[in-house]
């Protein structure tokens, strides 16, 4: 797809420079830098109001930030319209609450934005929903409405929706904490293999299973800023700030 | 405790018989204790009283002859007589344009395969056609006039046969065709000036049931996608569109509909030509759209402010743009969740339309009034006469209100 481009700066896939972002007076993020790189898996973690989902939303500009610079794949997110539209083409997210359309069934849920944004005829859109929907091991359900399904499997409908765009950039926002535990792993396995395809992902996300199986790299939200970020192994076996290792010890008791 | 035990683990069992059935039901609803098992028989006393007084009324003591005498009038008010038609039988324009709703009717029928769009169209056609042999009707109608309403049989039939079997069978040529229909319904009863047949017929003497129907048709299908305009308007981040649909909104609601119908004579001529503004049809028709319109605007406007955030956000994140959002996303939903409103602001207008005796026309209410005043005979019929009225627009009132049930059942297929 991208050959052309040259080495070192297109595998940064994101790039976050002291990002800040404030909702009235209340200063949400206050500085966050880091880089995802493409391929990776990188798992954002944080009490709760740490900003974390904050972030993840500045990323594909749900959430405006007011100073610092982030670029998605080569465009710096700014007012311009233009910009903000391409990064959302190429940038699928998932959320916590799932936010399928209830009037649509699964497959127009997942058919509606190739076929409106990216302009492909009915029957090609229906195509890469049916494969999708088969990815997501729900292709029986294709032709339900969100009320019909269960929370796992809105949630997968989801996923594939996403997917449908054919993003670069895959984003995560507590993708399982809305769900009951059986319906967990059905979602988790899912994204575990849209890992191992090698879709770059951020996933804010409390499940330390899957982090350790899944992540390249922690980021240890807190107030705001991160205050940890390494690899996956040394993130929870040699965590380096207090402030984590209370978070963990608290998670994983 | 002896039941539970010798009931087997994981076997249901049928609802003990106080809450099944027609006792079941019974015992719950109306004898569950004391104080409600003599209320049930108060009321049941008090309704069957109402209902003895009122059916012997209705039948030994009631005079209906006015509603015979009055016949056809009722439905065009003046539009048949010679002022309005010189020298011509005028009757077969608004029933050519009942044949045109009947086509539409079936073709309703075809399409929605509703079970409500099938008893409204077999109903108009058995009504027309029953009216067309009735012996009141081989003693007063001529034989064309007859002729002219059991064609609406073979009109709900074409009409049901051409949506079944042609590409016109589908919303969208629906609408098309209502439209159409619409505005041909409009020049068949406005007449063309040089066209035999087709003389003109002075707005002035557009009248009756015809009239009503005629204002709350175009004030239903403008105001929906007016209100909708302005909804988004006061929605809208831009704010000089927002202030003006704020101040439309509030202006029209803030006022009653007769306020606004005395003052269209001063108020429509600062917006239209001379020609339009002394028409009392077209400003009465002005009139109740933008009226409805602002409380339509605020049905919609609820509807819109109940969707989750989630939807809008889902919708942006895919890379929709902000119309398309809208369009796609967020109206769908929101009128969706608003139809109950939406169609009672339907009915509100229709009964509304009655109010334009206020500048003189002659809607059905008002000429059945006139008629009663001018003509001292039937003085005393004057409530067998209004009762009967009250009966109509009941029936088209319950028609519109059962259709958007039958509606909200098909939309919600699946949700919950």
């Amino acid at each position: 797809m991208a050959a052309s481009e040259s080495t070192i700066d297109t595998s940064d896939m994101i790039v976050c420079r002291d990002v800040h972002k404030w909702y009235g007076n209340f200063h949400a993020l206050r500085g966050v830098t880091t880089t995802v790189r493409k391929r990776e898996v990188v798992v954002v973690v944080g009490p709760s109001g740490s900003g974390k989902s904050t972030f993840i939303r500045t990323i594909n500009r749900l959430e405006e930030h007011q100073r610092g610079d982030i670029i998605v794949d080569g465009i710096e997110l700014s007012n311009d319209v233009r910009n903000i539209d391409a990064i959302r083409r190429d940038v699928g997210m998932v959320f916590q609450s799932f936010n399928l359309f209830p009037h649509l069934t699964a497959m127009d849920n997942i058919t509606l934005a190739p076929m409106k944004v990216r302009k492909l005829p009915a029957r090609q859109a229906k195509e890469i929903a049916e494969q999708l929907l088969e990815r997501v091991g729900i292709a029986e359900q294709a032709d339900k409405y969100p009320g019909q399904l269960s929370g796992g499997q809105q949630q997968r409908v989801a996923i594939a929706r996403a997917l449908a765009m054919q993003p670069k950039i895959m984003l995560f926002d507590e993708p399982t904490s809305a769900l009951d535990p059986e319906m967990i792993k059905e979602v988790l396995d899912v994204m575990r293999e849209l890992a191992e395809s090698g879709m770059t992902m951020v996933v804010v996300s409390h499940e330390i299973g899957f982090t350790r199986e899944v992540a390249d790299r922690v980021l240890m939200f807190d107030h705001g800023q991160i205050i940890e970020e390494s690899t996956t192994e040394e993130f929870f076996d040699n965590p380096k700030e207090d402030r984590t290792k209370l978070f963990l010890s608290q998670i994983l008791a | 405790m002896t039941s539970a035990m010798d009931t087997p683990p994981g076997v249901a069992l049928p609802p003990p018989i106080t809450e099944r059935g027609g006792v079941g039901w019974a015992y719950a609803n109306l004898f569950s204790n004391w104080y409600n098992t003599v209320l049930t028989f108060i009321f049941a006393a008090l309704l069957g009283l109402a209902l003895w007084f009122g059916l012997s009324w209705i039948v030994l003591e009631a005079d209906w002859k006015v509603i015979a005498t009055l016949g056809g009038r009722l439905i065009i008010g003046q539009y048949n007589t010679e002022f309005a038609c010189p020298g011509q039988n005028c009757f077969w324009r608004p029933q050519a344009s009942l044949l045109l709703v009947s086509v539409l009717l079936g073709m309703a029928w075809a399409v929605s395969g509703d079970k409500a769009a099938r008893r409204i169209a077999i109903g108009v056609a058995a009504v027309t056609v029953a009216f067309a042999f009735l012996p009141y009707s081989m003693d007063q109608m001529g034989l064309d006039v007859r002729l002219l309403l059991a064609a609406n049989v073979p009109a709900v039939a074409a009409g049901w046969v051409l949506a079944r079997y042609t590409p016109l069978g589908t919303v969208r040529w629906m609408v098309i065709l209502g439209v159409l229909f619409f505005l041909v319904i409009l020049v068949l009863i406005g007449g063309v000036p040089g066209v035999p047949g087709l003389q003109p017929v002075s707005t002035i003497y557009w009248g009756g049931l015809m009239l009503n129907l005629l204002l709350a048709v175009t004030g239903i299908t403008l105001s929906l996608p007016i209100g909708i305009a302005l909804a988004l308007g006061r929605r809208s981040s831009l704010p000089l569109v927002k202030l003006l649909c704020v101040v439309f909104i509030e202006v029209m609601r803030g006022m009653p509909l007769i306020t606004l119908l005395f003052m269209s004579q001063v108020l429509v001529p600062l917006a239209f030509p001379q020609d339009f503004s002394t028409n009392s049809l077209f400003r009465a028709g002005i009139i109740l759209t933008l009226f409805s319109s602002a409380y339509m605007a605020e049905n919609i406007r609820g509807g819109l402010q109940a969707l989750h955030p989630g939807q809008v956000e889902a919708a942006r994140a895919l890379g929709l743009a902000g119309w398309q959002t809208t369009l796609l996303i967020s109206l769908p939903q929101a009128i969706r969740n608003v139809i109950p409103a939406i169609v009672g602001q339907f009915i509100s207008l229709f009964k509304d339309t009655l109010l334009v005796y206020i500048i003189g026309m002659l809607d059905v209410v008002e000429f059945s009034r006139a008629f009663i005043q001018g003509n001292a005979e039937y003085l005393a019929s004057a409530r067998e006469l209004f009762l009967f009225l009250a009966l109509v627009f009941w029936i088209f009132t319950y028609t519109m209100s059962y259709v958007s049930r039958r509606v909200e059942v098909h939309l919600r297929v699946g949700q919950r």
